[in-house]
Parts: C-alpha cells; sequence; structure tokens
C-alpha cells in the first residue's frame, strides 16, 4: 500500500499536530488511502486482504491510528481524534460491506451465466408412437354417431355374393356391378362362392337378420376394388356404413343426420347439399355435397370451382332390401349411407394421394400423432 | 352424355341459360360435369346414373328440362308413312322373322330405295363431330343422329349385301364367327343374339353389325333396323366381347321399346332428305314383347312417410305430369283408402286418416325403372326439390353402443403409442411367396384370390408379419432406420372352404432404441425391448408368460419366444345351475415374438436388425376383460421393504425361472419381489459357470422385519438354491 497509511505509525506529535484544524488533513489523506485501496478489489481474496489491512484488530490501520493517534493525543485533542476516528471506522466498515456485496452479486451471475439452461436446445423426450390418420377419421366418425345413438357393429371382408350383391338389390347382371370390380377367392369344389366385400353394406343385411327395428348402426370396417392402384385408387380402402331403420324414419330425418354429421365433422359453418343419385339399394338415392371448405363456396382447385365437394352416397332404404331381410316394407321405413373414410381423411388434412395410407412412412405417420 | 343446348330447344322452350340449365339439373338429378362452347352452340356434358337411359338422346333429355319448369315437351314430328302403291311394294313382311323373341322384344324394318351416299351436311357434321361422333356418310350419320335425338339406336344395311333380303333375329350358334364393323373377327355363343340373313350373321344384334353389309359408296338401297333387346343380354355379349358401343350402353340399360318405329321413321324421312331415294311402303314391326302399360300409384300417405313432409297437390301432378306419369287424382273413402293402401302401395292408417289423396299413374314405356309407389315419391321429391324438405334429428329408441372390445383396443393403442410405436394401416393382399415364409404353423389353406391384379396381391395374408416387414423395409430404405411400428388388423385363411379371420396385432421395431441425444447416448434396439414392450402390453390382460418356442420359422433360433396368456387356453361356461365351469378350450399360447433370421430379412433386403412379434387379439381381448373384472386393490404395506441381494454362481444354462422358483420354493409369504439386477460371464468364472445377481424384496403387511428374520429368510433361500441348482454365493 502507499505511503500514506505511514503517518499513522507516527504520534500526532511527531506529526506536529496540535490543533484540530491541524488534524483534518491527516485524516483526508488516510480516508484517501482508503478509497485507493478499496478500488483496486476484484475477488474475494484482494477483499479479505483490504479488511485485514485496514481493520486488523493486531495491526490494522485502524488499531494503529487508535494506539499512535488517539491513545497518546493531549487531552483538548483527544474528543477530536475520537470523532474523526469513528467516522472513518463507519465509513470504512460500510465500504467494506459494500463491496463484498457487490462481489458476492457478481459472484452469483457468474454460477448463472455458466448454469443457465440453452432453451434452444433439444429436450430429452421419450419416442412416442401415434396412432394412424384413418383410425382417428374413424373414431371422429363413431363420436359423432355414437352422440346419435348408434350402434357400431362389425362383419366378415370376405362375404358371399348373396350378402354383398343380391341381398343388397343388386342381382348377377346388374350394370351396377360395373362400378364394383369385386376379388374373388379360390374355394375347393362344391363349396359356396366367396368375394371380398366391396362395401361395408353387406353388413345391413347381416344385422336386420338378426334383430328387428328399431336399428340404428354404423359399420366401420375395410372394403375391396379390384382397381390397379393409383393417386386415388387402391385395392383396398375404408367404409363407415349406417343404417337407421325403424317404424316413423324419413327422408327429414335422414336429411337432419346427414346435415349434423357434414357439421361435426367439417365444421359449424359447413354446408349441406343432396343431390338426387342413384343406387340399387337405396329410394331414393342422394349424393351428399359439403360446400367447399377450402374456398368457402366461392370455387376454387379442391371444389374444381364448383364451391361444392361430393362427400358420400346415402338414402332411404329400398324397400326390395326389406323383403330379403324379412322386414315389413309397409311399416318400416329407413336411410343408409356409405362414408369413404379415406375420401373424408384426404379431404380433412389435404392429402393428394391415397397410397400415402399405405405405404405407412414413418414421416407421414409423425405428422399425425 | 353430352348435350347441345340448341337441339334440346327443338322440344322445349327454354327459358334458362345453359348455366342455370346446368345448376337446375344436377339439383333434380341430372349432374352436369362441365358446360361447354362448340361450334354447334352450348354443350352440356352429362354425368348420368345407370337407371336413366330415357336420358341418353336428347329428346328424352329435354324431358327433364321441361319437368324442371313443369312444362310439357313438344311431341316429334313424323312425316306421313308411304303409301302401298302398286309398283313398289316392299316385300319385307314375309321376310323377317324373330326366331327368339326372348331376346328381341321387338324389331322393325324398312327400306329406302336409291339412295346416294355421300358426305353429311355441314350442320349434321357440325352437331356430330360437337358431341365426339366421327362423320362417317350420310347414311350412317342419319343413324347415329336419330339416335343421339331418340335415344334410340339403328342400324343401317347394305339391303344388296343381305343374302336373300331376309332377316332372321336368333341365338348364334356355337363358334359362329362374324367380322364386326371394326375390323375383328368375333367368335359367338349362343347366349349372343345376332341378325342373320339366309346365310349368315350380319350383326351383333344390339352391339354392332357386320363388315359385310356395311354401307360403302356403292349402296343403293337401305335396310333400316331399328329393334329392341333384351338388356341383360346385350350387357352379357357386351361383356363377353369387350366390346361397349353406344349401342349397347343404351340397349343394355333399357331402351324405349315404344321408341322403335317411331325412331326408324324419323330416321328413313331423314335419309331420303340427306340422300335421296325413296321410303318404300310396306314397313315391318315385329312386336312379341309388347305390353300393357304399368299402373302406379302415389299415394299422399306413403310420401308423407318416406319423406316426412309434404308437397302440395299441385306440385305433384304438374312434376308427374311433365314426366309423363299421366297422373290422375282419385279421392277415396277413408276406407277405400284404407283398403288401397294395406294392398298395394303400403301405408300407415294414421297418415291415411289426414291424406286420402292417391294418384293413379301410367308407367312409361321410357322409364322401365318407375315400377312402385316409391319410385314415383323420388320423382316428385327430386323435382320439388330435396332442399325444401326440413331437416330434422329424432331421439334413439335404443341406446348407443360400441363395439364390445373397443376399451380394450383402445387401452392397447394407448399403451403402444405411449411405447413409441406407430400405427400403420396395410393393404392385406400380399406374394403368396413371402406370405409363406411367415405362415402360422396352423394355417394350412390359405386365403387365395381367383382373379388379382397382380402377383404381389395374389393372396390374403395369413399374419399382418408380411405387411410388418415390408412396412419396415420402405421405411429403411428411405433413410428411416429407427422405426417401431404396430398394426391392428385381421389375418385370413381358408380351412377347408370356410373363411376364417381373426383379429391380430402385429409389432415391428427395428434400429435404435433410444438415439444419441445432449443427454444421452445411443443403444441399439435388442430383443429385451421387444420382451419389455410386450410385456407392458401384457399386463393389461393379465401378463404374459414366455417361453422358448419349439422350431422356429421367420424368427432367429436364439432370439425368440411365445408368449400366452392365463385364461387364453380356457373359457368359462354358465351352466343352467348357477354355477360355473372353466374348461379347456385350447392352447393359451397367443403369440410369438424374435428376432426376424437373416435368410429371411436377406429376401427383404433389410441390412439391420428386425424385431417382429404377433399376437391374437380375440383371446388378448377377453382376458382384458377378465383381468379388469377380477382386478381388486391390493394393500400397500404400512412396514418398510427390506432388500437383500444374492450374488449367484450358476452352471450355464440355469434360467431366472429355475432361480425364482427355487426361492419362491422356500415358502416365504414375506417374498415381495424376485428381481435379477446384474449377469456376469466371463473370465473370473469357473469354466461353465456363470454369475447373477439376485434381489429378493421382503416385507410383511404386520409388522417391521427384524434382522434376524431377514437373515434366517436368506438362509433358506440359500438352501432351496444349493439344493435345486447347486448354486452357491461368489465370494470376492
Ligand atoms: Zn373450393
Amino acid at each position: 500500500m502507499t505511503d500514506a497509511t505511514d503517518i499513522t505509525r507516527q504520534t500526532l506529535a511527531a506529526l506536529g499536530v496540535s490543533t484540530a484544524a491541524d488534524l483534518a488533513p491527516h485524516f483526508a489523506a488516510v480516508r484517501a488511502e482508503f478509497e485507493r485501496d478499496a478500488a483496486t478489489i476484484t475477488d474475494d481474496a484482494t477483499w479479505k486482504s483490504l479488511r485485514d489491512l485496514w481493520m486488523g484488530r493486531k495491526s490494522g490501520v485502524l488499531t494503529r491510528i487508535t494506539d499512535n493517534w488517539l491513545k497518546p493525543s493531549p487531552p483538548e485533542l483527544k474528543r477530536v481524534v475520537g470523532q474523526e476516528l469513528n467516522q472513518l471506522r463507519a465509513h470504512v466498515e460500510q465500504r467494506l460491506d459494500a463491496l463484498q456485496q457487490t462481489l458476492a452479486a457478481a459472484a452469483e451471475s457468474q454460477t448463472l451465466a455458466r448454469d443457465r439452461v440453452d432453451l434452444s436446445l433439444p429436450s430429452v423426450q421419450r419416442p412416442l408412437g401415434s396412432p394412424h390418420l384413418l383410425r382417428q377419421t374413424f373414431a371422429e366418425i363413431e363420436r359423432i354417431f355414437l352422440s346419435l345413438g348408434f350402434r357400431v357393429v362389425e362383419g366378415p371382408e370376405i362375404e358371399t355374393p348373396y350378402y354383398n350383391f343380391e341381398a343388397l338389390n343388386i342381382p348377377e347382371h346388374h350394370p351396377a356391378r360395373d362400378t364394383m370390380d369385386t376379388f374373388y377367392l379360390a374355394m375347393p369344389p362344391g363349396a359356396e362362392p366367396r368375394l371380398l366385400r366391396t362395401h361395408t353394406s353387406p353388413v345391413q343385411v347381416h344385422t336386420m337378420e338378426s334383430q328387428q327395428p328399431p336399428v340404428r348402426i354404423i359399420v366401420p370396417g375395410k372394403v375391396y376394388r379390384r382397381d390397379n392402384p393409383d393417386a386415388t385408387h387402391s385395392y383396398a380402402f375404408h367404409q363407415v356404413e349406417g343404417l337407421a331403420v325403424d317404424t316413423d324414419v324419413t327422408f327429414c330425418e335422414f336429411k337432419g343426420t346427414v346435415e349434423h354429421f357434414v357439421r361435426e365433422f367439417l365444421g359449424p359453418t359447413i354446408k349441406t347439399r343432396l343431390r338426387p343419385s342413384y343406387f340399387p339399394f337405396t329410394e331414393p338415392s342422394v349424393e351428399v355435397d359439403a360446400s367447399c371448405f377450402a374456398c368457402g363456396g366461392s370455387g376454387c382447385r379442391l371444389c374444381k370451382n364448383s364451391g361444392w365437394i361430393e362427400l358420400f352416397g346415402a338414402g332411404m332404404v329400398d324397400p326390395a332390401v326389406y323383403g330379403f331381410v324379412n322386414y315389413d316394407p309397409e311399416r318400416v321405413s329407413g336411410y343408409a349411407f356409405g362414408l369413404g373414410v379415406d375420401r373424408l381423411s384426404q379431404l380433412k388434412y389435404g392429402i393428394d394421394d391415397v397410397q400415402l395410407f399405405f405405404q405407412n412412412d414413418v414421416r407421414f405417420l409423425r405428422q399425425f400423432s | 352424355m353430352k348435350v347441345l343446348y340448341q337441339w334440346l330447344a327443338e322440344f322445349v322452350d327454354l327459358t334458362l341459360t345453359p348455366e342455370e340449365l346446368r345448376d337446375r339439373l344436377s339439383a333434380a338429378g341430372i349432374a352436369i360435369e362441365a358446360l361447354a362452347d362448340t361450334p354447334a352452340g352450348p354443350l352440356l356434358d352429362a354425368e348420368l346414373t345407370i337407371n336413366r337411359p330415357d336420358c341418353l338422346g336428347h329428346y328424352g333429355f329435354a324431358r327433364e328440362v321441361a319437368a324442371l319448369e313443369r312444362r310439357l315437351l313438344r311431341p316429334i314430328k313424323l312425316a306421313p308413312e308411304p303409301r302401298a302403291t302398286a309398283g313398289a311394294p316392299s316385300d319385307l313382311s314375309a321376310r323377317v322373322e324373330i326366331d327368339s323373341p326372348e331376346l328381341c322384344g321387338r324389331y322393325t324394318a324398312r327400306i329406302v330405295k336409291g339412295v346416294k351416299v355421300q358426305p353429311s351436311p355441314p350442320w349434321l357434321r357440325q352437331r356430330l363431330e360437337a358431341l365426339g361422333q366421327a362423320s362417317i356418310n350420310n347414311i350412317v350419320d342419319a343413324t347415329n343422329y336419330v339416335m343421339l335425338e331418340l335415344g334410340q339406336p339403328l342400324h343401317a344395311f347394305d339391303l344388296a349385301r343381305v343374302v336373300d333380303r331376309r332377316i332372321v333375329v336368333r341365338r348364334a350358334r356355337a363358334g359362329e364367327k362374324m367380322r364386326t364393323l371394326d375390323g375383328l373377327e368375333r367368335v359367338l355363343s349362343p347366349e349372343m343374339c345376332v341378325i342373320a340373313d339366309a346365310a349368315h350373321a350380319v350383326a351383333i344384334a344390339g352391339v354392332m353389325g357386320g363388315a359385310e353389309s356395311e354401307i360403302s359408296s356403292a349402296t343403293q338401297d337401305v335396310l333400316l333396323e331399328s329393334a329392341w333387346f333384351e338388356p341383360i343380354s346385350i350387357r352379357r355379349t357386351s361383356k363377353h366381347l369387350n366390346l361397349r358401343t353406344e349401342a349397347s350402353v343404351r340397349f343394355e340399360r333399357g331402351a324405349d321399346p315404344e321408341m322403335a318405329d317411331a325412331a326408324s321413321r324419323r330416321c328413313a324421312a331423314l335419309l331420303v332428305e340427306l340422300a335421296g331415294g325413296e321410303i318404300l311402303p310396306g314397313a315391318v314391326d315385329l312386336y312379341p314383347g309388347h305390353r300393357e302399360p304399368e299402373r302406379l300409384a302415389l299415394s299422399r300417405a306413403g310420401f308423407l312417410r318416406v319423406m316426412g313432409a309434404d308437397v302440395p297437390d299441385g306440385e305433384i301432378e304438374a312434376i308427374l305430369n311433365a314426366l309423363g306419369f299421366l297422373p290422375l287424382r282419385l279421392e277415396l273413402t277413408a276406407h277405400e283408402l284404407t283398403v288401397a293402401l294395406t294392398a298395394n302401395i303400403g301405408a300407415t292408417p294414421e297418415f291415411a286418416r289426414h291424406s286420402r289423396a292417391v294418384w293413379a299413374c301410367t308407367q312409361p314405356s321410357w322409364r322401365q325403372d318407375v315400377t312402385r309407389e316409391v319410385d314415383l315419391i323420388e320423382e316428385v321429391a327430386r323435382h320439388f326439390g330435396l332442399d325444401k324438405f326440413p331437416p330434422r334429428l329424432h331421439g334413439s329408441r335404443q341406446p348407443a353402443a360400441r363395439l364390445p372390445h373397443a376399451e380394450a383396443e383402445d387401452r392397447l393403442r394407448g399403451r403402444l403409442i405411449g411405447l413409441g410405436y406407430h400405427e400403420i394401416v396395410s393393404i392385406p393382399l400380399v406374394n403368396a411367396e413371402e406370405d409363406a415364409l411367415f405362415r402360422p404353423s396352423d394355417v394350412i389353406d390359405p386365403a387365395v384370390i381367383t382373379n388379382p391384379l397382380a402377383a404381389d396381391a395374389s393372396l390374403l395374408r395369413s399374419t399382418g408379419l408380411v405387411s410388418m416387414a415390408h412396412a419396415l423395409a420402405w421405411n429403411i430404405n428411405r433413410g428411416q432406420r429407427n422405426v417401431r411400428l404396430f398394426e391392428i388388423g385381421r389375418a385370413y385363411s381358408m380351412p377347408d372352404g370356410a373363411p376364417l379371420e381373426r383379429r391380430i396385432i402385429t409389432m415391428g421395431a427395428t434400429g435404435l432404441a433410444r438415439e444419441k441425444g445432449v443427454a444421452e447416448s445411443a443403444r441399439e434396439y435388442e430383443f429385451a425391448d421387444l420382451k419389455g414392450d410386450l410385456d407392458q402390453i401384457g399386463q393389461l390382460a393379465g401378463g404374459f408368460t414366455w417361453r422358448e418356442i419349439e422350431r422356429s420359422s421367420w424368427q432367429h433360433a436364439a432370439q425368440a419366444g411365445r408368449v400366452s396368456l392365463p385364461n387364453a387356453g380356457t373359457r368359462r361356461i354358465d351352466l343352467p345351475d348357477g354355477n360355473r365351469v372353466v374348461r379347456t378350450v385350447g392352447t393359451n399360447v397367443v403369440g410369438e415374438a424374435g428376432k426376424l433370421a437373416q435368410r429371411v430379412a436377406d429376401q427383404f433386403k433389410l441390412r439391420q436388425d428386425v424385431f417382429l412379434a404377433e399376437f391374437d387379439l380375440d383371446r388378448f381381448y377377453s382376458d382384458y376383460q377378465q383381468a379388469r373384472a377380477t382386478r381388486r386393490y391390493q394393500p400397500i404395506s404400512r412396514f418398510p421393504a427390506v432388500e437383500r441381494d444374492f450374488a449367484l454362481v450358476l452352471s450355464d444354462g440355469t434360467t431366472f425361472a429355475a432361480v425364482r422358483e427355487a426361492i419362491q420354493s422356500a415358502g416365504i409369504p414375506e417374498i415381495a419381489a424376485i428381481e435379477a439386477v446384474d449377469l456376469y460371464r466371463g473370465k473370473q468364472m469357473p469354466p461353465g459357470k456363470f454369475s447373477l445377481l439376485v434381489r429378493v424384496t421382503f416385507q410383511s403387511q404386520h409388522a417391521t422385519l427384524t434382522e434376524a428374520q431377514v437373515n434366517d429368510f436368506s438362509a433358506r433361500i440359500l438352501e432351496k438354491l444349493a439344493q435345486q441348482l447347486d448354486a452357491s454365493l461368489r465370494t470376492s
């Protein structure tokens, strides 16, 4: 440290101090000395040596001032020396405390800087799978129809021509069979012919054979068509068949049900349009269109500028079908519909190639987790 | 069906623009796919449903247009028939016969003599070309024009080429051959109807004419055929010969038998206009299929019962009139109505009390598709406007219900997703040889497709493993090498001609179990991962028990296992006396798991380890139900548990199961858990030995265990291990 503290090694007398006025410059010099020392503090170690240098019980500067200046001073100076010394002591203590806090704060922020997590780093994650998008669509359709009191039933994929065609009012040379190219199964001689069902409608017949109305069912499942695979065709796709038969089921209820489904599935602002169509097992038959959710109905590529998107076929159950299941067509009426799960999923999620559903590329699957 | 706006205007007053027409027709069930401008004016491209052959001509189409505004169609103008004059009688009548009236319900023939074959005039060419029909010559064009106008196919023969000027409508002879207009030689069969002359077949009835009697530049006299052929026969013939023509499409859907003669007259007149010549009197019209029109009835009650909302009388009548059903309104007494309804219309008496109106209708010859009241209901509803019927929601009279196994499937799916598996959906048509690599030993008769489109899809899979192997390969080949997949699907077989569809779940995993990250190091997926994932799934259904496989097929011989479920091999049967018995019904093995054998992996070009598993879901679901039904709370002990580790030295081949069994045989109820925590094989072990660190946890429900008690347990356990397995404690 500097020479200034040397004056504290001498008595006041030796310094030629005889009045209070002589005293002040010496204390000022000591304080200035302390400030110079304090300015050099950088860490705990230098802080500790500063404290020992000034506050040390045996040889600290303040102790020396007590020993060399206060104690030997003449009575007329003693009070002033005491006052000056107390002020100096208070100043030194306060400054040391402040310095210590500054050092502690600096140390803490240093630690924080070192330990702070980088929020942009990847987290540690357990790998998580995903349900297939088609499964999610099945679940959503189920939810909507369960809320309307429908029961979910299933049926076999390997069917007889009777259930797949005849009992649905599609006799052997009916032109409607052209639209449903069919895979047939190799059977041992004498066995009943079998095919892969081309729609989930055979389960309508199985259900009506096994119970009397009221019937309200939906039938999720896989169906097959003998079409060469491309962006819009595959050997198999998925349907949810619906059937409601009771003594008081009318077209108006059918329409209400279909509109409810479309709003629930595609959104509350989506409008529904029923266009007359033809299916052998419904009469009247309709195609159900939804207002285009991409453009809101003004026309775009998705809806081919029509403002409408064809969703699925449906209609009132043709009385001929009741004849196959021993229902009394004069007593009961009903409606049926066949939702294409793949098509609805494609529309809702903008999937342009149906093959994506069956390639099972994890880069596709992950997008729907 | 392509339709020209201006042509329609010849039959109906058009007040709607083509755009309006498109929208209104679509709403009434005639879907207009496109509008286009052609030199012949605006064109509407209609996609007709198969039940509407009446719209396959402009005239019939115009009837729908007229009905939109409840107008009537203008009748077709026909020139008067030529009178028989001396010198020019047609002797046709003696020369035309129908041999097979079951295939040909009507046959008309006219002769136009002295025509000049030449190109058609521009107006005719323009119309044909606008509709996609190539112009050939004035004779052929005239027949095509009338077909497009009236929906009735016609055929023109060169009379000079008809041997003996004789026409016989008959079945083809087996193996009979004929060259059709397209130049191909066709082999015919007796299911097919042909038009023959005195020598041989000159046309395949309703499908295509023969090359020999084709109209040529040398043709002078034309024999004009306009007939009605039986739809199913035409359809069969056309399919058989793989020959679809404008004519066959119209006949197979059902042409209008009443139109045959009118179309012939119209066409003959057009021929004279275009090619000169004269129509010979004495046209032939054989009509063995003639029948009186069907009587139909539409009741308001029936309408309400199906549609649920009413349509005013005036609308019903106007629509039915415009469509040609000639409705006649009858007001019946309540009694008459009830009798009529229950007899042949079908309506509930409640409706009958309120609405007595019934319309007696006549089925027009062009609407063979309308045969019942419900068909009339549809006609009225679609022209009235389906948008005018109010939507309603009714309550159900039955409770909603999911599938019986839906909850179990949800839990299973949820757990697999939590374990990192992505669900896949595959098409179960597979390659037969690949399927054979994985086929379960109990599948003897796989389900084979007789008419596959590709060899790779010629069999319904007997297991999901083949689909799973493909899904893994697809991903690995695209740089996705860390993949875990599952599929909830079906496996198929055909034992003794009875189809069998089993619910299955298939799992597949490959690559890293854990990927390298900032906080973790990488680890390959291994058999223990597969086993662990399966065990965590198995917990849902009472827990899997593992056994070694008897004989490996697709699996790696050293890394595979079978899983069984506690109740899978039994069935609980409720007896009439209220008791319940448990019967063994088969094995309780439900599935297999393992690493894919190298030779199979090579076939799929899988260049990294692949792990597969599959188990039966029907039995899993039933065990799930049982596990859920029998699950009860187990009290949690208030007393501390004590662990003891046993570093055992065991002979090679000793299983952990054997160790656990030996420990359990000590009969200590305080044993709460037995775990293997470390395994060591190596130099420090004597030959033929390995070391297993086993941790046993003791806990009592009643008291804190003392040191002395635990020491006693340990001693008893060691004694059993030494006795049964010759195990000792490792010293060091
Ligand atoms: Zn749009």
